[in-house]
């Protein structure tokens, strides 16, 4: 089992992408938009049904991009603690109002239902942006990131500097990896340790990563001169890699429907108050 | 050949010249990539939702800003943005958000450092106060306060809970923060006060 | 054959450092040579090709005299990019040269700082990836290879470069057996096919040897021998003491020098020892 699924994934810097997906038919640009403006969606609606309703359309989408759903299950104590925390905090500190009515009580503790409405508001948005951010880094490689960028007009500098660091994120968990390894193969018990000197020893690992770093610095900087690379290089440079991605007319279609659904959820939401709180049916639910 | 080198690490030695090279860009990047492990691994630590507590990232953030200037203040805006998005601690906006208040709450102690002339070795009593106060406490309750009037903006935590959150915020990053920070300074200083990355002004 | 590379009174010390690396060095290379040079560790063989490449004094911090002059024009003057046009550098870890995240971009990025375009990019990635048996590896991280799929990557991203010159610093330092086999074929490829001066520092002299037209020792930041390897080990006993191993015919050459069996010049090749050993034999018979 565990074999099928290593084959239909792949790690990335980042996290596990699908080894196939039709999601990789889109170009890295019409993926960007969709992480950004589903990144901004849920924090112009009030409705907590709204917001629930488009957490199970990104799930969909993991579904239609062949994400196995099991490698989600890393993001589950972030899902159920925000859940808890958020709620904790509007039950704790309802705030005063004339107008909160008690729906009920909680060892001993007052539920007002307008704080308890904001908690499902809060956390219906939390839940929406967690997913629709861990869906594109589950659908992207480093290098799609940097395509889109790139194909923005980013400055190739400042796309350099970011897969760099993307990188040296991967490279400074191989290098812990490999501490920890030979502290194991010299006998250290990590089961046999205090709290306090896991504490103590998981600080002092940053050391030599950190030394490393700095020594890579040099390295990658003497690779960069080597390769003809240097700040002050001027002209126009081919973007190769930009070669490779074609921005098809579905892109365009995806593009144009993207926005136009931002705007109109603007529009609508200002315009003419939709997608608040009033009319949702938490509110009858909770009444 | 040897020039004579200056008691205090930030004062320029006789007829040294700094400009900012390939090294320090690279170097930014590099520590991006560290702030991005270390604020991942603290996020999904101790996940409360967009709300920040027991965040080692901070020490990053500060560290970074005494050691390498505004490219580690760069690298402080920078890295929380990846990091809140690979462990879904804050959406897009939100973290776009946080982004002054991150830049605020690592280039306090990168100033602070600078204008008093402490050592980022930790070596007199005046620099660890100069650090508790300003790379540990004051750093900290600026980052969770614009973080937690993000968040009020947002509507992700209720009104009357600001200031608990607030508090919550910032003495939970401070302890982690203020230790592991401690830790770099002391021990990983050394080295970078002597490397072509550590910058004695703002950029080189 | 003209002098592409010249060295004139040449002295460097890193900074922080007791002593200078190089010492007054002079020197001149001639183009499609294929130069070797060896020496004992910390005797300053990466900072006399770093010097070539223009790394010092472009990117190291130290005291630098006398000149270096590529095709007369002297690195001083000349910025990354024109350096880059003029030699090619290849670093003893392949990981610490990797600068993309692809196989495929890493070939193209040297060719895009370079100014070329993209239909000549994708024209010179299908040519040096044939030539380097890359072509299945195009897609994959250049960090998920083998050690010596990685130096031959390396190799590569330089030789898509098209430089005159191809400084290698140690390729296969850090490889297993079969990685130094690759390299090694790859450069007697590079040597027989690409019209390009080669210089390459290696501690594996007996197959440096059988490579190069002429071989450099360097010590103590000098440059002791310059020769072609026939003179380069007519001294033998000096290269031991240095803490070298000479190839094996060489050692066996000498040994029949030193029982007075051999007078004749020293080669690298295997085929020319076993016919001298069996000359040597056949007169002992005859003798007898």
């Amino acid at each position: 089992m565990e074999s099928v699924q290593t084959k239909k994934m792949m790690k990335t810097l980042l996290a596990l992408i699908p080894v196939e997906s039709p999601l990789y038919s889109f170009h890295p640009v019409s993926r960007l938009l969709l992480f950004v403006i589903t990144g901004f969606i849920p924090l112009f609606i009030n409705m907590p049904e709204l917001n629930f309703m488009f957490a199970v359309v990104v799930l969909l989408l993991f579904i239609y991009s062949k994400v196995a759903l099991s490698s989600l299950k890393m993001y589950l104590p972030v899902i159920l603690c925000a859940g808890i925390f958020t709620f904790l905090t509007f039950i704790f500190f309802p705030g005063k109002d004339p107008d909160y009515k008690v729906i009920g009580h909680v060892f001993g503790l007052a539920l007002y239902d307008q704080p308890i409405m904001n908690a499902f508001i809060a956390y219906s948005k939390i839940l929406a942006l967690l997913l629709s951010s861990i869906f594109y880094f589950s659908t992207n490689r480093e290098r799609d990131i940097l395509a889109a960028l790139r194909t923005l007009k980013m400055p190739f500098v400042a796309s350099y500097v970011l897969g760099l660091s993307l990188r040296s994120a991967g490279m400074f968990l191989e290098d812990l990896h490999t501490v920890r390894e030979a502290e194991q193969a010299r006998g250290l018990d990590y089961a046999a340790m205090k709290f306090t000197d896991k504490v103590k020893l998981y600080s002092m690992y940053i050391i030599p990563l950190i030394s490393l770093a700095l020594r890579r610095s040099d390295e990658i900087s003497n690779a960069l001169f080597v390769k003809g690379y240097s700040l002050k290089s001027s002209g126009k440079r081919a973007d190769y890699i930009l070669t490779k991605y074609r921005f098809s007319a579905s892109d365009v279609a995806t593009c144009v429907v993207l926005i136009l659904l931002l705007v109109l959820i603007v529009y609508f939401k200002y315009r003419y108050q939709w997608f608040g709180s009033d009319h949702s049916l938490f509110q009858y639910v909770i009444k | 050949m040897n020039m004579k080198m200056n008691a205090n690490v930030w004062s320029l030695n006789e007829g040294e010249l700094r400009t900012p090279q390939m090294n320090h860009v690279i170097m930014m990047a590099l520590f991006i990539g560290v702030g991005v492990v270390v604020g991942t691994f603290g996020s999904l630590a101790v996940p409360l939702g967009f709300v920040s507590a027991f965040w080692p990232g901070q020490a990053i953030q500060s560290v970074g800003c005494i050691w390498f200037g505004m490219w580690g203040g760069i690298a402080s805006i920078v890295f929380p943005l990846i990091s809140n998005a690979i462990a879904g601690s804050a959406s897009i906006a939100v973290s776009l958000a946080y982004a002054p208040g991150n830049f605020l709450q690592g280039i306090l102690a990168g100033w602070a450092f600078r204008f008093f002339k402490c050592d980022p070795r930790l070596k007199s009593g005046k620099d660890w106060a100069v650090y508790t106060v300003f790379g540990g406490i004051l750093c900290n309750a600026i980052g969770a306060a614009w973080g937690v009037m993000v968040l009020r903006m947002f509507g992700l935590i209720s009104p009357s809970s600001t200031l608990t959150v607030f508090l919550g915020w910032s003495i939970g990053n401070t302890v982690p923060s203020f230790i592991l920070g401690a830790i770099l300074l002391k021990f990983v200083s050394p080295l970078i006060v002597k490397s072509k990355s550590f910058c004695k002004k703002y950029w080189a | 054959m003209g002098k592409i590379i010249e060295i004139n009174h040449l002295t460097w010390q890193y900074t922080d450092t007791e002593k200078p690396a190089l010492v007054d060095v002079n020197l001149d290379i001639e183009d499609n040579m294929f130069i070797g040079v060896c020496g004992p560790n910390e005797s300053g063989k990466t900072t006399l090709v770093s010097c070539i490449k223009g790394l010092i004094p472009h990117n190291f911090i130290g005291s630098y005299t006398g000149e270096v002059r590529l095709f007369g024009k002297n690195i001083r003057d000349l910025r990354a990019k024109e350096l880059a046009e003029y030699v090619g550098f290849v670093f003893a870890d392949p990981e610490a040269q990797f600068t993309s995240m692809s196989v495929e971009e890493e070939l193209a990025f040297g060719m895009e700082n370079i100014g070329l375009g993209s239909d000549e990019i994708r024209e010179r990635i299908d040519w040096v990836a044939k030539i380097t048996n890359l072509e299945n590896l195009l897609d994959k991280s250049p960090y998920d290879l083998s050690g010596g799929q990685k130096q031959r990557v390396a190799i590569a991203s330089v030789l898509a470069m098209q430089p005159k010159i191809v400084i290698l610093d140690e390729p296969t330092s850090m490889l297993d057996p079969m990685g130094k086999d690759s390299v090694f074929n790859i450069c007697a490829r590079m040597k027989e096919e690409l019209n390009m001066t080669i210089i390459m520092v290696e501690h594996t002299m007996d197959r440096l040897a059988r490579l190069s037209d002429r071989l450099i020792l360097v010590h103590n930041g000098k440059i002791e021998r310059y020769a072609e390897p026939e003179h380069f080990f007519e001294n033998v006993d000096e290269l031991v003491e240095m803490g070298l191993n000479p190839p094996a015919s060489i050692v066996f050459l000498d040994q029949l020098k030193r029982a007075g069996l051999y007078e004749g010049p020293m080669t690298t090749s295997v085929e020319e020892t076993i016919e001298i050993a069996q000359s040597i034999c056949a007169r002992k018979e005859s003798v007898q």
